[in-house]
């Protein structure tokens, strides 16, 4: 990494802070999925509204872009546990494997009503038990994904 | 117009916090995952706590939206069988790429190439899902309640 992590105990209580900002100015619920769902319902022409939830993705792309731009560059180089178990022609696979992957993520966070932010953070704030759910069965199943990826890789 | 600069201006915190705290990197996302760092569960605790106190002192004041004038409300959704077979779904396709939505987007913002085929996959895994006529899972805003729980 370029640069010292930030404290979890401040980069965390900054994220909850989002969560409240949004609940105090404009009552909403944070969620980085309903982004995507502005953008993607803005080209099929639906009557979803490219509304804050849209404008707040293209924030996150702009805090990402300035973020390399002030530390001098990407964050990291090559893809994690990709780029290091898959050599030579193998990297071939690595593109169909991010976007199958992503299709799950897009798809299954609309399912679920929401990714790790509308679920895991807003809604566990709500203290809604689906989002609480939603949390734990992610969560889980990420963990023992990644356990599962390791003994194949 | 107001509402869509908050919103703006909160995803640039959003982004600029997730990149710093590491949660771009899909070496860190790993290594927590695996316990080998306590970093994000701390940071994730941390952050649901400050939420979910923020949030608890908002509601029993009972205040109204300071920009959008509506009341500061919000639903306990029930959990239905969608939240535990999308977030299997979910965990599978986070687990694989070690990144969510948001860190995909900072992934891109921060010019890193590989994200972009988990951003096309993920957008068109939101396309799929909303073609069907799907009604929207996350309102952008909930109609205030009845009763207050």
């Amino acid at each position: 990494m370029l640069h010292h992590q930030l404290p979890w105990y401040v980069a965390g209580p900054v994220l909850g802070l989002c969560v409240v900002a949004a609940r105090l100015l404009i009552n909403g619920r944070l969620g980085v999925t309903g982004g995507y769902s502005e953008i993607v319902g803005r080209v099929l022409g639906r009557s979803l509204r490219f509304d804050w939830r849209g404008w707040f993705l293209i924030g996150i792309a702009l805090g990402g872009a300035g973020f390399a731009i002030v530390t001098g560059g990407p964050d990291f180089h090559g893809y994690g546990w990709l780029t290091a178990s898959l050599h030579g022609s193998d990297q071939v696979l690595i593109a169909p494997i991010l976007v199958l992957a992503g299709v799950l993520i897009g798809y299954g966070a609309k399912l679920a009503g929401g990714c790790t932010s509308g679920n895991g953070l807003s809604g566990t704030a709500m203290l809604s038990p689906a989002a609480l759910t939603a949390t734990a069965t992610f969560f889980a199943t990420a963990i023992i994904v990644t356990f599962i990826t390791t003994v194949i890789a | 117009m107001r509402s869509r600069l908050t919103g703006l201006g909160i995803g640039v915190v959003f982004g600029v916090t997730l990149s710093w705290s590491g949660m771009t990197s899909p070496v860190v996302i790993r290594q927590a995952l695996l316990f080998q760092q306590a970093y994000l569960f701390l940071f994730f605790a941390s952050a649901v706590l400050v939420a979910t106190v923020g949030l608890l002192i908002l509601r029993r004041r009972q205040t109204r939206a300071l920009i959008s004038k509506q009341p500061v409300t919000w639903n306990r959704e029930s959990v239905g069988r969608r939240h535990i077979v999308g977030s299997l779904v979910f965990g599978l396709g986070w687990g694989i790429t070690d990144a969510c939505p948001g860190p995909i987007v900072t992934q891109v913002g921060q010019g890193i190439l590989w994200g972009v085929w988990t951003l096309a996959g993920a957008i068109l895994g939101v396309y799929l899902y909303l073609r069907r006529d799907q009604p929207e899972t996350e309102p952008a805003v909930e109609r205030p309640v009845t009763t207050m729980a």
